[in-house]
């Protein structure tokens, strides 16, 4: 099996490395994190729609930071499962696709596709800044769907690709 | 060295394949087996936690021990979910990750130490949470947490966390170095 560029590599490594350590970072840091986007919401109060009930703005304000952190749960999990997509669709596209500038291609979508669990950072810290809904559309319209737009594109590419190769190539 | 081999990815250890593929076997069984048994385990966490009031708080008043009963339960298996997602990726992890090492690491020392670390940060880590459920009903949620974070979250998920960053940094470098 060919291993792809070294870009395409350490995209697939780093975001496997930033997955790991926010699943640390969740675990050991939950108070500190739970403190932080408490204190984001109360920083906006418009943007969340806080109208200065104990009872309503606590009801508000705990729907916003259970986004942040269902956002970074998704970091997590995305980001090991990305990485290893991005490395393993990677090395096929090296190994399978005849011509070099499909190759390319292929690698700028795959490499961006695997930047997709970014976008759930953007999510967990729109939704704290710009209030729920608000944040959750910005980070979905302006990050998640191009990114994951790109993954998915390289992946059937690629997969018309490796038929085309073997046409290409003849009978065995 | 010719451009196909300088190219190709090369193969980590035996040992770290077969603790990869047994992780990923044993996190399968794992998955089965709390399909299987879903029952029975959740019978004997019961009967665990009820042979522990004091651990867990129990007071012996039937409505206010159900709730504390089942907040444990479904800790317990919540922890099970874990150990089976976890084994299941951190199997992969390890292959991708150990097989960069053994391609772009250089020295023999570095590539040695970067695959230890992966293998055996990677192997033990999704224990951590088997452990977790198996302390729930013995020590409690918390405490049986603790436990588990100290004895096996933090040594063996802090070796991946560094392996993985070394990586990071090895593999950035000889970009950089190249462009």
């Amino acid at each position: 099996m060919r291993r792809p560029p070294l870009v395409v590599v350490f995209v697939a490594v780093l975001v496997i490395a930033l997955g790991e350590t926010a699943g640390a970072v969740m675990s050991t840091l939950r108070p500190q994190l739970d403190r932080y986007a408490r204190a984001r919401v109360a920083a906006n109060p418009q943007a969340h729609g806080l109208a200065g009930s104990a009872e309503y703005d606590g009801e508000i304000t705990a729907r916003a930071v259970y986004t942040a952190e269902a956002g970074l749960s998704f970091f997590h999990t995305h980001a090991q499962g990305l990485g290893l997509v991005v490395l393993f669709t990677g090395t096929v596209a090296a190994t399978a696709v005849r011509w070099r500038r499909a190759r390319a291609v292929l690698y700028v979508l795959l490499t961006a596709g695997g930047l997709f669990p970014a976008g759930y950072l953007v999510y967990s810290l729109a939704a704290l800044e710009w209030g729920k809904d608000a944040g959750v559309e910005l980070a979905e319209r302006y990050v998640l769907t191009p990114l994951g737009s790109a993954a998915i594109l390289g992946l059937v590419a690629l997969a018309a690709l490796i038929v085309a190769s073997r046409r290409g190539r003849g009978p065995a | 060295m010719k451009s196909a081999e300088r190219d190709a990815w090369r193969l980590p250890p035996v040992s770290t394949l077969l603790t990869a593929v047994l992780l990923i076997a044993c996190a399968e069984v794992g998955g089965a087996s709390m399909a299987k048994w879903k029952l029975e385990l959740s019978r004997w966490a019961r009967s665990a936690i009820l042979a522990r009031p004091a651990v867990h708080g129990l007071v012996g008043v039937r409505d206010v021990d159900e709730g504390v009963i089942d907040e444990s339960l479904v800790k317990f298996d919540a922890a099970l979910r874990l150990f089976h997602l976890h084994a299941e990726g951190m199997g992969l992890v390890i292959i991708a990750t150990t097989m960069t090492a053994a391609t772009l690491a250089r020295g023999d020392g570095t590539r040695r130490a970067l695959t230890a670390l992966l293998t055996v940060g990677g192997a033990g880590y999704p224990t951590g949470y088997l452990l977790w459920s198996v302390l729930i009903p013995h020590y409690g949620i918390e405490r049986g947490k603790a436990l588990a974070e100290w004895l096996v979250w933090i040594p063996f998920g802090g070796a991946t966390i560094v392996a993985m960053w070394w990586l990071t940094a090895l593999v950035g470098l000889r970009l950089v170095r190249r462009s």
